[in-house]
């Protein structure tokens, strides 16, 4: 591509024009942050030895969490492409609805189910676990990150050949074989694309170990804590730095992985061969997974309907619909984040699939760092990916800004850029993952046919990555919408967000308010989805269809 | 942006005495309509008493339920006044916000959360001196010695029990003393919001070192032994509260407003407040850089009358700075309760320090 950038003008500002947005709202922001220790600050902190303890558990929760995470996401997915399993457009909601779960409210309700006198444990079982601690972690970060590892394997797998697979069997290879030499290496930028993305945003997550963790303090949770039961910013901000190293590190390790493999299965003919059978007994079993899986999903959600429809649930069980009133009262941060969410989810699709492109077809120095730039944002907590937006943009000269376009701020379009980029990650990932699969001769078969390679892109490979651009739109929309960190420091009285409105009821003792604002943010988030996946299923050409 | 609107402001102040200077200054207070804040000020100097008048921002620590009425209040006794929440039940978040926004300051005024929070705000230079004329009567250490925040309510730390298990598994009897906490019948059934994470469960251990006078070995070593009694550390202290009203634990040391507030949801909980307690004092400030300084001060005026305390009492259980105002039914006040001699300053400098002892003294990483 370097040849065709100097052929092409247009691209070439388009490639520019990209990478001064990333460094504009992922790296600047963030030295802010990564400077407020200064060296003296680093040393003293770091000295303190505090962040020991909570960096062993960081690794252990990531570890453990992203193992089980993408084993069920893998799971999930290959009983959605591969087996006629029955109930799958009821599945394929299932698998989303964990993205959907707004800080301190979902987590809650686990232990209202599972807590020492939990509803389903002790309630139904008589038992008494000790839902706090690494245990209670690792189950929850299971269910809340695997629709991740879900969502992009299942988009890698649906975009696999047929025909490789029915050739094997015709050669006399069993189902197993089949799977293991086949499926399983061919699902592989999938695979590697779910552990880091995993592993990354489990790392970073606060609001779960936050109310699960109980005295099991993680990185995320030691820095959020620093700022908000001691106003310490600076050792905040040096605990930031160390997840960002962290990250690093798993990106290193994950390209030194990668290198050398290719995982091109569609090729310049149409296949429109179907799979091989696969055999009955596992689809039951899938089945049966995947029937599990949702019931304790859909019990999470279905206690969450029934808090917000008694008075004060588990204590008072009176009817009552008094708590929707909120919904009417605080309608403009509903909206708010609809809107938000919409446009930020827009414009990270677009921009993930321009990145893709020039990271994964092009060739120019750079490439590998703008790479990791581009995954970076998900080993930002929220919190600070919100505070470097405010230390970098709350400045005098953006007051003059606003002043220009006539309003009192900016920043409505302030956290609409924020939710963005902090999503980028997700989105960019998954359309690198459905690039690599695609043989590059067939963009190049547009290019040497008089195309420029923008309009290669455009016309040819923008439309067989309809699967990975529908996963990215998703799950920024769905992450938007329920993110209480990223907002938290950016929201003024005009521009609040549903997510601030639970907080602040949470925060109110107002758990049945709590949760029917939560009802109505998530079926707000879950109409949205399941139009997007209608529209998806008609539009898109190769993409994931669920087999 | 702060110099463009210093300008105008001037120059609208300016224009405002110039036409003032002709005519009488009785006229002067009538002619300064909403949103001529400098205009209304300047001529308030000469003529007696006008209020001030305009908009002002505030960041806010308090429930919703306080924030409402007290903005409806405000407006009735600040006519032709409009006031923009930011409302955040964490007053941390809104100290960092304030600290990350002073390039350009975007509030007003401050308020709620423990004075610990707006204290540093001050030594940082990021807060306004002001000392409400109605603050004089305050006790000295509900003030800031150097004049940045005053203390408007307090918060006093008691202990929650899930009645019917208290009476079933520990005997029924609430705790008198926190050494009642280390009876053999409490084990695995106490909570703490967690020392690392909540502000709350921090201030319980230095409530323990006070009552020991300082004395760290006695009182690690009464950490040591609770430690044997607590089920499970809790990462905020609301969260702590439900899962007692939940019957998930049997009790917790926590907020006593906010154990009463939530007795009003749930009857099956109860409040005690053991000896010795300890307490926070909850502040209000004016952010440097205010946009409307005369209402600011207006409004920390407003917030030190009477009529407000006695509004925050009512709506929040917490307790008033002022004297002459009662306590909300149920609710303990500085004078019923024993409290240790909290030495904020010494707790906040050796936070630190402490925290990493008793992670030692527990055996926790």
């Amino acid at each position: 591509m370097m040849r065709s950038l100097r052929r092409e003008p247009v691209l070439l500002l388009a490639l520019l024009a990209a990478i001064a947005l990333v460094l504009a709202f992922i790296v600047y922001p963030q030295i802010q942050v990564v400077l407020v220790p200064g060296a003296d600050g680093y040393v003293k902190f770091l000295n303190g030895g505090t962040w020991v303890g909570p960096l062993v558990h960081s690794v252990q929760v990531t570890l453990l969490s992203t193992t089980t995470a993408v084993v069920l996401g893998f799971v999930f997915a290959y009983a959605m492409v591969y087996t006629p399993m029955r109930w799958k457009p009821f599945f394929r909601i299932v698998g989303i609805l964990p993205l959907l779960s707004p800080p301190f409210v979902v987590a809650a309700v686990y232990i209202l189910l599972f807590g020492p006198r939990g509803i389903v444990s002790y309630g139904v079982f008589g038992q008494s676990p000790s839902v706090f601690g690494l245990l209670g972690v690792w189950g929850v970060q299971t269910i809340a990150f695997f629709p991740f590892a879900y969502q992009l394997i299942a988009d890698v797998l649906s975009r696999s050949d047929a025909r490789l697979e029915q050739a094997a069997r015709n050669l006399g290879a069993g189902p197993w074989q089949v799977f293991r030499s086949m499926t399983l290496p061919l699902s592989g930028p999938g695979l590697g694309a779910a552990i880091l993305t995993c592993a990354i945003y489990i790392l970073e997550d606060f609001g779960n170990p936050q109310l699960i963790g109980g005295g099991f303090n993680v990185l995320p949770t030691q820095a959020y804590s620093l700022i908000e039961g001691f106003g310490d910013f600076t050792g905040a901000a040096a605990v930031s730095t160390i997840l960002l190293l962290l990250a690093l590190s798993l990106y290193v390790a994950k390209t030194g992985l990668d290198r050398g493999r290719s995982f091109v299965t569609v090729g310049g003919k149409a296949s429109s061969m179907p799979r091989p059978p696969v055999p009955l007994a596992l689809t039951r079993a899938c089945f049966a997974a995947c029937l599990a899986l949702a019931g304790l999903i859909l019990l999470v959600y279905g206690t969450l309907i029934v808090s917000a429809l008694t008075l004060y649930f588990p204590t008072n069980l009176n009817f009552t619909l008094q708590h929707f009133e909120y919904l009417g009262a605080h309608a403009t941060s509903l909206q708010n984040s609809f809107v938000y969410s919409m446009i930020a989810a827009i414009g990270c699709s677009i921009f993930a699939l321009f990145a893709g492109f020039v990271v994964q077809r092009g060739t120019w120095p750079g490439r590998k760092l703008f790479d990791f730039l581009l995954i970076m944002p998900a080993a930002i907590p929220g919190i600070f990916f919100g505070i470097g937006y405010l230390t970098a943009f709350n400045q005098p000269w953006s007051d003059r800004l606003a002043e220009f376009f006539g309003q009192p701020d900016l920043r409505a379009q302030l956290i609409v850029i924020a939710l963005l980029f902090w999503n980028i990650p997700i989105a960019y990932q998954a359309v690198t993952v459905g690039l690599r699969q695609i043989d590059r001769s067939i963009d190049e078969a547009a290019t040497s046919l008089g195309a420029s390679s923008l309009r290669g892109f455009r016309d040819v490979l923008v439309p067989m990555l309809g699967g990975s651009v529908q996963v990215g739109f998703v799950t920024t929309f769905v992450r938007a919408v329920t993110t209480l960190s990223v907002v938290i420091f950016l929201f003024t009285p005009r521009s609040t967000t549903a997510t601030i409105t639970i907080f602040q009821l949470v925060n109110d003792f107002d758990w049945g308010g709590a949760a029917a604002f939560t009802v109505g943010d998530v079926g707000m988030a879950v109409i949205v989805v399941v139009l997007i996946q209608r529209l998806g299923g008609r539009f898109a050409v190769t993409g994931f269809r669920g087999g | 942006m702060d110099d463009v609107s210093t300008k105008g402001y001037d120059r609208r102040a300016f224009l405002k005495v110039m036409g003032l200077g002709a005519s009488a200054a009785a006229l002067a207070a009538c002619g300064g309509g909403a949103g001529t804040t400098a205009a209304a000020t300047t001529a308030a100097a000469t003529a007696t008493v006008a209020k001030p008048t305009g908009n002002i921002v505030v960041y806010t620590a308090l429930n919703e339920t306080t924030n409402n009425a007290f903005t409806d209040a405000f407006k009735v006794a600040y006519p032709g006044t409009t006031v923009d929440l930011l409302p955040l039940a964490a007053a941390g978040d809104l100290q960092t916000r304030i600290t990350a926004e002073k390039a350009s300051p975007k509030a007003d005024i401050f308020i709620g959360g423990s004075s610990e929070f707006h204290d540093p705000l001050g030594k940082a230079g990021l807060l306004e001196m002001y000392v409400s004329p109605n603050a004089s009567s305050l006790k000295p250490e509900f003030k800031d010695a150097a004049g940045f925040w005053t203390g408007w309510y307090t918060g006093i730390f008691g202990f929650i029990a899930n009645t019917d298990r208290l009476t079933k598994e520990v005997g029924g009897k609430l705790p008198a003393t926190w050494d009642d906490l280390l009876d053999p019948s409490w084990k695995g059934k106490l909570i703490l919001p967690d020392p690392v994470k909540t502000g709350g469960g921090y201030i319980f251990i230095a409530t323990q070192i006070f009552r020991f006078n300082k004395d760290e070995a006695k009182a690690m070593a009464f950490m040591k032994t609770l430690h044997g009694n607590i089920a499970d550390y809790i990462g905020t202290a609301p969260g702590a509260i439900g899962a007692v009203s939940q019957g998930q634990y049997v009790g917790c040391p926590n907020w006593a407003h906010d154990i009463l507030t939530e007795k009003g949801k749930n009857p099956g909980v109860s409040l005690a407040v053991p000896a010795n307690t300890g307490f926070e004092v909850g502040g209000i400030s004016i952010v440097k850089g205010a946009k409307n300084l005369p209402l600011a001060k207006a409004f920390v005026d407003w917030v030190l009358t009477p009529e407000a305390g006695a509004l925050n009492v009512k709506l929040s259980n917490r307790g008033s700075t002022i004297a002459s105002i009662p306590a909300a039914p149920g609710a303990p006040t500085l004078a019923s309760v024993t409290l240790v001699n909290y030495d904020r300053q010494w707790a906040t400098d050796n936070k630190t320090r402490i925290l990493t002892l008793w992670q030692q003294t527990v055996g926790r990483t």
